[in-house]
């Protein structure tokens, strides 16, 4: 990005600042130029009080359930499909017969980008399910010992919500066949899920992205976490710095 | 069960078009519903374009390559609306004013007297607040809904409205500073 030079080009750059978008060196810089103009601070202060605004009045809008059902029952529809060839039905059978002689075709992946793989397949499922918690509560005093008996350790659970991040709840997903415990968070309109698994040894954090949600790891404290959402991924790195800083009472 | 728990006994090639709409496009079926609702500019047409939309993204997911579903879903989303609007609206995609030219004004600083700008936008009217996104003109407009409104990145609006990203900022920069004029002046 340009450097800023006028002061048009300030008040443009504040909403890519109070956005996040902006590259640290500029941030930095916008910072600086923030604390020496009050009409600059006066605009950042305007347009932060704007899109709360928008967030609390329009973002929570949800579609019709009347919507989903017709657009469920549309796409159900069968489609028009051309009749199987007998050429067709031959490559299935031979496709049945390769995949009936064992599994040794399917990709072997490294076991750290499978368990990713499968905390966002936990987290979209939850996204699909009627809802994305098995304990619905902001109270982290309800949400910490619903996981008492049901996963081998209790999750750290702290409330964000100050810090933008309010808790809704927790669950249960399944990694590799051990119930593990996922507590759910609400950035704006998007949830993030944030598994934890007891570790042995300490990871350096990662951030990838799987089918289009972005994934953060870390280790803290013998836990191992991941955060996963379709929140941009400075968003997600301020939700991991913010839960990494808050303590437990 | 999530859709490749399963697909390791079976194979992946199996995962049918329905599984992959279920999975790839209605987790965003309220972001699709917020962006068509401001497009439009009414609830009713909303859920007619959201369902077209749906086809369109149903007939072409074989297509999709998998990475950024929401912005992959709500570009169709816009393509829709866009079509609906032709039909329907097409004074709105006359760009009359040459809004990109001008520059961007700043915030007006109170008198030690006055209420500051942000208390006044912190106190606004909903209804003065849609009136006033309704009358954005469409590119400011879609900008605008779909960082405040539905939570996309820069990178995701540029990708989904087909701009670069500093054009995304401009106009979210310019949409912002009108809304911001309209609901701080003729208060009641």
């Amino acid at each position: 990005m340009i450097a800023p030079a006028s002061k048009s080009d300030k008040n443009l750059l504040v909403h890519g600042y109070l956005d996040g978008e902006l590259d640290p060196a500029h941030a930095l810089e916008l910072e600086q130029a923030l604390a020496a103009d009050p009409a600059l601070a006066a605009e950042r202060d305007s347009a932060q009080a704007l899109s709360n605004l928008i967030r609390d009045r329009l973002a929570g809008e949800r579609a019709p359930a009347g919507l989903r059902s017709r657009i469920d029952s549309a796409v159900g529809l069968p489609r028009a499909r051309p009749r199987p060839t007998w050429g067709m039905l031959a490559a299935a059978s031979v496709l049945v017969a390769v995949m009936a002689s064992g599994t040794t075709w399917l990709t072997v992946r490294p076991p750290q980008a499978e368990t990713a793989e499968m905390v966002v397949a936990d987290h979209l499922r939850a996204l699909i399910a009627p809802q994305p918690t098995d304990v619905s509560s902001t109270d982290r005093h309800t949400v910490k010992p619903w996981f008492n008996g049901r996963v081998q350790q209790a999750p750290k659970v702290v409330d964000l919500t100050r810090e933008g991040f309010p808790l809704i709840g927790g669950r249960v997903d399944v990694i590799g066949r051990v119930p593990v415990p996922t507590l759910v968070y609400r950035h704006r309109q998007h949830l993030i899920s944030l598994t934890a698994v007891p570790a042995t040894s300490v990871y350096a954090p990662a951030r990838r992205t799987i089918a289009g949600f972005n994934v953060l790891e870390w280790s803290d404290n013998g836990v191992r976490y991941w955060a996963v959402s379709d929140l941009g991924a400075s968003d997600l790195d301020s939700f991991a710095k913010a839960f990494r800083a808050a303590e437990p009472e | 069960m999530p859709f490749w728990r399963g697909a390791q006994n079976d194979a992946r090639c199996v995962i049918s078009d329905k599984d992959r709409f279920r999975t790839v496009v209605l987790p965003h079926l309220d972001d699709c519903y917020r962006l068509a609702r401001w497009l439009t500019g009414n609830r009713a047409d909303a859920e007619d374009v959201v369902q077209e939309a749906c086809l369109d993204a149903f007939r072409g997911i074989t297509g999709f390559n998998g990475s950024h579903p929401r912005a992959w879903v709500l570009t169709i989303v816009r393509h829709a609306a866009y079509r609906w609007l032709r039909k329907n609206r097409p004074a709105a995609l006359v760009v009359v004013d040459d809004l990109e030219a001008l520059s961007v004004p700043g915030a007006q600083i109170a008198d030690s007297a006055a209420t500051p700008e942000a208390a006044l936008i912190a106190q606004a009217d909903t209804a003065r607040l849609e009136g006033a996104i309704a009358a954005l003109p469409v590119p400011f407009r879609e900008t605008l809904v779909l960082r405040d409104v539905n939570g996309l990145d820069y990178r995701d609006i540029a990708d989904v409205t087909g701009v670069p990203i500093g054009t995304v900022m401009s106009r979210l920069a310019r949409a912002r500073r009108r809304l911001i004029t309209t609901l701080r002046t003729n208060d009641p």
